[in-house]
């Protein structure tokens, strides 16, 4: 019966072929990105090749490996350009988002799934409609509301305000989603014991649902770290720069700063892709089960 | 249905409300009119007189002794002038000043201090501007820059001229403003008390009559209306007659003062006669021509500039009524109360959802609604402080962006495109998104297939590997494969030339261009449908595959009746998902070919971004946002129905 079933099978060699010729695919511009930034140099070219190049020189250009081991784009890039402030920039933008729009999305969610009042429906609805608003559509009339109106240009509290309220509507449906499974008979025996509404939402549910909280605050954070367009529209001031605008900033200009970029890059994604890959059961389900609804 | 309070109480409370907000909306509107038109009158007179100073300076020569003794002269007549200055751009020096400041050491002439040099950038600023409306003959960047001067009053320059070209600048600085008049708070609390009397009276006389009531409180409201609209027509036309006349008395009188200037410069006479007429211009130095060539004000075009005032009264006053209308309609109707009552019974709900509500009107549906309403105006960057009324354009955008098939042209050299065009931008855009969701589709589901194979090695590994496109924010790898295709570093032209090729200018054609951009957006895309298909794949039974061969079905067979059928549930909202991500995906066309070549590698949504924040066109780009929504709103709905029907099957 095994040999019968052995022969159904592919062999695993060819497989592990096709699967490592994916992975050199997969994994080469990370590398080369490791190789730019551990180079020392600005230089989009991995090694200096000879007018008249052999194909050995050409690969030797081509294999992600520093002509020389330098960690100077990363000391640099730190001391000699803004690129530390950027960080920041973008770290106090993405924390107070994740704060805000948790915030908001929890409470909102909270009501969504326990109360009935007029306007839930609508509400919820127009939630969905919402993620369908074409983003230049409200980039300009956002811009003038934003940096003519409210004054919020070059300012942590615009992008801040930006980001948390359009990560509202995907926040509150996957919260809304979850808080639906929490039993209510929890909550109405608190409510017996005499606990008020405050206390129930905030020492029974939210424990309850911090999964769904977590995948909420990942959410938001990953929005607001990897945002570039509307940063860029936004903050015109260098050092109000967040990474990526500040990233962009490096190679988009003139002066091609590869190294810089290629460090700056490393340093950027590492804490975001390590935060993915540790939670990206939670993310996916996250997402298809919205898929699913919307 | 219970008897609940009085219908003509309710009445009375919504007409004192809306008569409150009405007459309070109408002095707030109408002593910021008046304290603009107290602005522009200082302004109008100051540009009187810089464009005096500026003629006396040019009459002078712009420089010398004499200069400095006719701007003295000038300046020293005029008792609203705190400081008249003149700097030459050559030698970058102040030739003459009346600013106190400018004594003793820093008397005129002198060349410019360093913390002077917003001076000196001004005049450049000046002189750039004359030049470029003189070369586009249009009237679009300011010759003259008025500013509020840090005491309170204006300060102003304009550009000094000599023989056509622009040399330097003449500067000025006015005593402070005069106050704008108090808003006249007494008549229009008079206004609301005895329109809330008669109205008090005459809902005594028609009963508890619900339309009755409605009707009287209306009519007496717009009573109110009209008669505060007259008194702002009238503080308003006072006041633009008041402007009038201190500009006519300025033209004189500054005429007067510049002659009289003159005369330390050249005492026999003999220069060019100065041109009064033309010192009463708008920031661009265009004559506005109210004021004759005998200093009188032209009657004819003074009550033309008074009617079209008088529109724009009736239309704020008239938008003021609708609002205290629709106030007084919510109260006396009662809806006012009855959303009292559903607020309070809900409070606890409301309050938990309104921050949220909140940010999302002011942060989404309004700026979405304003972006609807862009879209049928021709706002642009020069235009932001007009009001909407006055760009609107109705359809024109929808009917210049759809009914534009111009698509291309024949010439001698073959066919050329316009790549600005809508449907070139669509054909690249459904090129673009189908190339990128099958082939995520397809290269996804070939990895599952493997990876799901039963007892494969280091199956973690490779999964790990694989996903990590996807947790890469998307710019990152728009800049690393942007970096990849440069044409003369760039690893992918190493390659080419590896095996003998030439390298490739990948940017320089669309084709290969689109090309560079879909290889990019295929990489960071496989992992999503890799994990969605591997995910589903895991999730069918093997117990299934086990019959299937029992029953003799082939591999071929078995994947077409089993695992597809199976895969369906997840694939399906994945790939709507992934169709409406790419069709949106901004950054990877953005970073990776920004549109070149000329536009052509544009898709819809980056080409609305650049015809709002490079070229600043906000309402061609607002109504292009609404092609793109609606476009995806009937993708939305046609998908709807094909994924309902084919569930049934």
């Amino acid at each position: 019966m095994s040999t019968s079933r052995r022969s159904q099978e592919f062999p695993h060699l060819p497989l592990h072929l096709i699967l490592l010729v994916y992975v050199v695919v997969t994994l080469y511009p990370l590398l080369w990105v490791f190789t730019i930034g551990f180079s020392g140099q600005q230089n989009l070219m991995i090694v200096d090749i000879p007018a008249n190049a052999t194909f050995l020189d050409r690969l030797r250009a081509i294999m992600p490996w520093p002509a020389h081991l330098s960690v100077s784009n990363f000391t640099s890039v730190f001391t000699e350009q803004p690129f530390a402030r950027w960080l920041l920039n973008s770290a106090v933008i993405a924390i107070a988002t994740t704060v805000l729009g948790v915030f908001l999305a929890c409470t909102s969610a909270y009501a969504f799934s326990r109360f009935r009042f007029p306007g839930r429906r609508v509400g919820l609805m127009s939630f969905l409609v919402s993620q369908m608003f074409p983003g230049t559509l409200m980039m300009i009339p956002l811009y003038i509301i934003i940096v003519q109106v409210l004054g919020l240009g070059s300012t942590y509290l615009g992008l801040i305000l930006v980001y948390s309220i359009t990560a509202i509507p995907f926040c509150v449906w996957m919260l809304k989603g979850y808080f639906d499974t929490i039993p209510r008979e929890l909550e109405e025996s608190a409510l017996m014991d005499g606990a008020s509404a405050a206390v129930i939402f905030y020492r029974i549910v939210l424990p309850l649902a911090k999964p769904a909280v977590a995948v909420t605050a990942l959410f938001s954070f990953m929005t607001a770290w990897n945002e570039y367009i509307q940063a860029a529209t936004f903050m015109d001031k260098i050092n109000m720069y967040t990474a990526p605008v500040g990233l962009k900033f490096f190679v988009g200009g003139f002066e091609q700063q590869w190294g810089y970029f290629a460090a700056g890059a490393i340093v950027t994604s590492i804490p975001i892709v390590a935060l993915f890959l540790f939670l990206q059961k939670y993310l996916i389900s996250g997402l298809t089960a919205g898929a699913v609804k919307g | 249905m219970s008897p609940g309070p009085s219908r003509r109480r309710r009445f009375a409370a919504g007409m004192v409300a809306a008569l409150i907000l009405g007459a309070a909306l109408s002095q707030w509107m109408l002593a910021r009119a008046r304290a603009q038109e107290n602005r522009f009158r200082a302004s109008r007179v100051a540009v009187v007189t810089v464009s005096a100073l500026a003629e006396v300076a040019e009459r002078a020569g712009g420089t010398g002794d004499g200069l400095r003794r006719a701007v003295a002269a000038f300046a020293g007549g005029d008792s609203s002038l705190v400081a008249a200055r003149v700097m030459v751009l050559d030698g970058v020096s102040l030739e003459a000043s009346t600013a106190p400041e400018d004594r003793g050491e820093k008397a005129a002439p002198r060349r410019l201090t360093q913390d002077e040099k917003p001076i000196y950038d001004q005049a450049q600023r000046l002189r750039a501007a004359v030049e470029t409306n003189h070369q586009e003959g249009a009237a679009r960047k300011p010759e003259i820059e008025v500013a509020s001067s840090a005491s309170g009053g204006l300060s102003l320059a304009a550009p000094l001229e000599k023989d056509g070209s622009v040399v330097g600048l003449v500067a000025l600085e006015t005593t402070p403003l005069p106050a704008a008049p108090h808003p006249d708070w007494l008549f229009s609390g008079l206004a609301v008390v005895v329109a809330a009397a008669v109205f008090w009276l005459m809902a005594l006389a028609t009963g508890e009559r619900r339309t009755m009531l409605a009707l009287v409180a209306c009519l007496v409201l717009v009573a109110v209306m009209v008669v505060l609209g007259r008194q702002a027509f009238t503080a308003v036309s006072g006041d633009r007659r008041a402007t009038e006349s201190a500009v006519a008395s300025a033209v004189t009188a500054e005429e007067g003062r510049a002659a009289k200037a003159l005369q330390e410069v050249a005492p026999g006479g003999g220069l060019k006669p100065l041109q009064p007429a033309s010192w009463d211009a708008d920031l661009f130095r265009r004559p506005l021509g109210v004021i004759g060539a005998d200093g009188k004000v032209d009657q004819a075009k003074f009550e033309q500039g008074l009617a079209a005032g008088a529109s724009s009264t009736a239309r704020v006053i008239g938008a003021i009524a609708v609002v205290a209308l629709a106030l007084l309609l919510f109260v006396g109707l009662g809806a006012a109360s009855r959303l009292g009552a559903t607020i309070s019974k809900h409070h606890q709900a409301y309050t938990y959802t309104f921050p949220a509500i909140f940010g999302m009107l002011l942060l989404v549906f309004l700026p979405f609604l304003y972006g609807v309403v862009l879209a049928f105006t021709d706002s642009s960057i020069y235009t932001t402080q007009a009001p909407l009324s006055q760009v609107w354009v109705g359809l024109k955008n929808f009917v210049d962006i759809l009914g534009d098939f111009h698509i291309a042209k024949s010439t001698a050299a073959g066919l050329v495109w316009n790549y600005q065009n809508l449907y070139w931008t669509l054909g690249v855009t459904i090129v673009w998104t189908v190339t990128n969701v099958a082939y995520g589709v397809g290269m996804g589901l070939f990895l599952a297939l493997i990876l799901n194979t039963k007892g494969l090695v280091f199956r973690p590994i490779y999964r790990v590997i694989f996903v990590m496109p996807w947790a890469m924010p998307n710019y990152i790898t728009a800049l690393i494969w942007k970096g990849m295709f440069h044409q003369q570093f760039g690893v992918i032209n190493q390659i080419i030339q590896m095996f003998g090729g030439t390298p490739v200018a990948w940017f320089e054609r669309p084709a290969t261009s689109l090309f560079a951009c879909i290889a990019t957006n295929a990489w960071l895309s496989v992992p999503f449908m890799m994990v969605i298909c591997l995910g589903a794949l895991q999730s069918i039974s093997a117990d299934l595959y086990e019959a299937a061969r029992v029953d003799g079905a082939t591999r071929w067979q078995q994947f077409r009746s089993i695992t597809l059928p199976s895969l369906k549930p997840a694939l399906v909202p994945a790939v709507i998902l992934s169709v409406i991500w790419t069709f949106n995906m901004f950054n990877i066309i953005y970073i990776v070919s920004g549109g070149d070549p000329e536009h052509s590698t544009e898709i819809m949504i980056t080409q609305a971004y650049k015809f709002a924040f490079e070229q600043y066109r906000y309402g061609y780009a607002a109504a292009y946002s609404m092609v793109i929504f609606a476009i995806l709103l009937a993708y939305g709905v046609w998908q709807n129905k094909v994924t309902k029907a084919t569930e049934g099957i």
